[in-house]
């Protein structure tokens, strides 16, 4: 009997070993594995600084319910961006104009559909739904348009992703403001549903296309040849272009993705706020999706990473923010904690061997 | 100076490199230091420049033993090594790159701008160079900058200089003034070892030669006792296997054209064909064009060119890799880990992303076919791997290699170009590569196979052309190719010449 027991507690400490060697493989191996864990302690320690100072479970966990959808809600644009920020970066290049384009892309919009004297479309008699649809079209198809610009700078003109979006990023917001000096467009109240529709009485629309859309790229990254050449090229763009790949189109269609989400983040923003300032709107935007990225295991030189860690790097800052804001961290000080995060995250991700 | 290597040895894992090796230079010497490539020439170098350690044996400058843990040491004993690949910093000036690492500083620790200047000054006058201390280097050309890098090493006193293939990137005038550099140092007690291929350029500037094949040292001796043609025999040696592997094999319709093609500096005046069911071979040694005429062929060059290509007959404009593969070319590259995989692919991806647009259902990849596709392959090719969703560095070289075949394999090609095939893989897998090239000529695939190694193209090849300094130097069909013959016109001769010492001599003087 006691042998029998004896080995029966050696199996389960082979077990308890094997599991962790397991776990300690997945964390060598799969970056998204260490993202998860980290995400997991982020929500642990969030959902004590949140308390259980409550009446009844319902209660706490309405107000932790609720507590969710805004942190989801809040952070669905940037979310959105970072989403085609990952193809960008796992393509080996980066781009720094997503936050002026967002301007942009408003001010477009905005002009379309706007419901005082001088709107676009209300001047041609087009009004309501169609109007909506038109001045979104317009607007999204401006962004594929400017994204499309941005990849023939970098592909046809040679110029390296960082100076050729950062000179994008001066002229978009710099023109947009220009224009749009002394007139505010008026957005109709039946636009701002599209953000503010709501299901079961909670407004969810903004998280609903953020994980609409992250689907969406997941299978495009997984199983489409555009997808997996924007791996090959990031990862070896000499082998991919000698595999018969036209590099050039590829990386032009990861910069109009670009400018497509972009796209799809002012629509909802402006539907949430209902107007846009142009000299601050999106400001930071491209530097928060690039944290998100990398928190999230891309690699920074192109080539790895995935749709999903990029998701949960997203969350992995968002839940920080919220959890410094619960804990009454002064404002200020809150940025030191993401700086602090995105380097930990690329500390703690495998290295490469060389 | 009086420089002894004696008895070196150097294995890499397994790999004996050098075996028991004996090497010696005098001042006033320039020695021609000749084998092919992998014959262990620069192996030696590197353990006298202090780059690599050596396992045994002594080096001996003067009677005294020394011995080189880093090529610091090695430069201060007054050896200078100028390798290929030229180390001087293009935005920088002369000046500046003869003191790199080392400026020379006023007393209130600004640089000694001036100071710098009169010294290298004074080597150049020594060299009887005018060059400017100023100027970029830059806007040098290629024998200045290969003078400047040896100007360097005379002011650090080197009196053994080592020029690693100096002329591989010169022209023919840049050529001659470096030549008559190097007799200049040799008239100051300079020894100098030269590393070439070209042994017509031996013959011209040599006073001794040392022939290394194989890891061993072969044959020494004067140059004035010596033929090209004897030269080229020791290199080569007799003991490698030769044979031809088949040639009766039945072609059909010519399927690559070429006419006149012609880009600047690269290559001009190729004119070639090649048909289904042929391997043919296109030789020649490093640098003399054969790689960048085949970027061209395939559209993967940005460079212009002029000329004609016809494939099955039909006139074709190829601008880019994606018409290439259109037309039916496929192109296995050489430098496989720069060229030829993905390394953060898996080796299923690495092996089919030249038919994923073929394979499309909906929109998606559709990985059952790619999954049938990609083991018909691998059984094709004999594969050894372990899961296809690992990734490609998990594979032997041999059998990466396989997979970048397997690859352009799937494409069904009307012409396969091979450059290096066998580049990083073992003997067993060599062999197994040349069957997999002979059984795709048997299926009516025409073949060019680009290699540097004569014996491989004598075995796998119908007819090879041989290359120098981007033209074809001649044909050799079926029997006619050997590897002397080969090594004659990959080295600037012409077959009927009889490459005599006397000639070579004469047009010298």
């Amino acid at each position: 009997m006691k042998q029998e027991a004896k080995t029966m507690n050696d199996a389960a400490k082979n077990d308890k070993k094997s599991v962790l060697l397991q776990m300690k493989h997945l964390w060598m191996t799969q970056p998204i594995f260490s993202t998860g864990i980290a995400l997991l302690i982020m929500v642990l320690l969030q959902t004590l600084a949140l308390g259980f100072d409550y009446p009844s479970f319902g209660a706490w966990f309405m107000a932790w319910f609720q507590n969710w959808l805004n942190i989801l809600r809040n952070n669905a644009g940037i979310g959105i961006i970072a989403l085609g920020m990952t193809f960008v970066i796992i393509s080996g290049g980066i781009d720094l104009a997503v936050g002026s384009t967002l301007v942009g892309i408003g001010a477009v919009m905005m002009v379309m559909i706007d419901s005082g004297p001088k709107g676009i479309l209300l001047n041609m008699g087009i009004t309501g739904v169609p109007a909506y649809v038109i001045g979104i079209l317009c607007g999204l198809l401006f962004g594929v348009g400017l994204g499309e610009i941005t990849g023939l700078f970098i592909t046809k003109g040679k110029i390296p992703p960082f100076i050729a979006t950062l000179g994008t990023m001066k002229i978009i917001r710099s023109v947009t403001q220009h224009f749009m000096q002394g007139y505010t467009p008026t957005v109709p109240r039946p636009f701002l549903q599209i953000a503010s529709f709501r299901i079961g009485g909670q407004l969810v629309m903004p998280i609903i296309y953020w994980i609409l859309i992250a689907a969406i790229l997941y299978v495009i990254s997984k199983r489409t040849t555009f997808g997996r050449y924007v791996f090959a090229i990031g990862s070896n763009e000499r082998t991919t272009r000698l595999s018969g790949v036209n590099v050039n189109k590829v990386k032009r269609q990861v910069y109009a993705l670009m400018g497509l989400l972009v796209g799809i983040a002012a629509v909802i923003q402006v539907a949430r706020i209902g107007s846009m300032d142009y000299a601050n709107a999106g400001s930071g935007y491209e530097l928060d999706a690039i944290a998100a990225v990398i928190v999230g295991g891309t690699s920074m030189s192109g080539g790895r990473g995935s749709i999903g860690g990029t998701v949960l790097g997203m969350l992995i800052i968002a839940v920080m923010n919220n959890l410094l804001n619960l804990l009454g961290v002064p404002p200020f000080l809150r940025e030191a904690f993401k700086g602090a995060i995105v380097i930990a995250a690329v500390l703690l991700q495998r290295k490469e061997e060389e | 100076m009086k420089l002894e290597m004696r008895n070196i040895v150097k294995a890499f894992g397994t790999n004996l490199v050098l075996k028991n090796v004996d090497f010696s230079l005098q001042g006033g010497e320039i020695c021609a230091l000749l084998g092919e490539n992998g014959a262990g020439k620069s192996t030696l170098m590197n353990i006298l420049g202090g780059v690599l350690p050596n396992d045994s044996g002594d080096i001996i400058i003067d009677g005294e033993k020394v011995h080189f843990l880093k090529p610091a040491d090695s430069i201060h004993a007054g050896i200078g090594f100028i390798h290929q690949e030229l180390n001087l910093v293009n935005d920088l000036m002369i000046y500046e790159n003869m003191f790199i690492g080392r400026e020379l500083k006023t007393r209130r620790g600004f640089l000694d701008i001036e100071q710098m200047c009169k010294e290298t000054q004074e080597v150049f006058k020594r060299m009887d160079i005018d060059l400017n201390p100023k100027t970029m280097v830059r806007d040098l050309d290629a024998s200045y900058k290969q003078i400047v890098e040896i100007a360097r090493a005379l002011m650090m006193n080197a009196s053994i200089i080592i020029m690693d293939e100096p002329t591989t990137s010169l022209t023919d005038p840049e050529i001659d003034r470096v030549f008559e550099m190097m007799r200049n140092l040799q008239k100051q007690n300079v020894g100098i070892v030269f590393i070439s291929h070209k042994l017509k350029e031996v013959m011209q500037v040599c006073t001794r030669y040392t022939v290394l094949r194989d890891g061993n040292m072969v044959a020494l001796g004067d140059v004035k006792d010596v033929t090209i043609d004897e030269l080229a025999k020791y290199m080569v040696g007799h003991d490698v296997r030769t044979e031809a592997l088949q040639h009766d094999r039945s072609t059909g319709n010519v399927v690559l054209r070429v006419e006149s093609l012609e880009s600047n500096a690269q290559f001009r005046d190729i004119s070639f064909s090649v048909k289904q069911g042929e391997v043919l071979g296109i030789t020649g040694l490093l640098g003399d064009g054969r790689s960048e005429l085949f970027h061209t062929i395939f559209g993967f060059s940005h460079k212009k060119y002029s000329g004609n290509i016809f494939i099955e007959e039909k006139p074709v404009k190829i601008t880019s890799t994606m018409q290439a593969l259109k037309l039916g070319i496929g192109y296995v590259p050489r430098n496989r880990k720069e060229n030829g995989i993905i390394k953060d692919m898996n080796i299923i991806e690495n092996g089919s992303i030249v038919t994923w647009p073929k394979l499309l259902k909906l929109g998606l990849i559709d990985h059952i076919r790619q999954n049938e596709e990609f083991y018909a392959q691998v059984d094709r090719l004999k594969i050894k791997m372990g899961k296809a969703t690992d990734l490609i560095g998990s594979l032997s070289g041999g059998n990466q290699q396989k997979i970048v075949l397997a690859k352009w394999l799937s494409a069904n090609p009307k012409v396969l170009i091979l450059d290096n095939p066998t580049q990083g893989v073992d003997v067993g897998a060599k062999e197994e590569i040349y069957d997999i090239i002979l059984k795709l000529a048997d299926l009516g695939i025409a073949i060019i196979v680009l290699s540097s190694e004569a014996h491989e193209i004598i075995r796998t090849c119908d007819r090879a052309l041989v290359m120098y300094h981007g033209q074809i130097m001649g044909e050799l069909v079926g029997q006619q190719m050997n590897e002397q013959d080969i090594m004659r016109l990959a080295t600037g001769g012409s077959l009927n010449e009889t490459g005599g010492k006397d000639d070579e001599r004469r047009s010298e003087e």
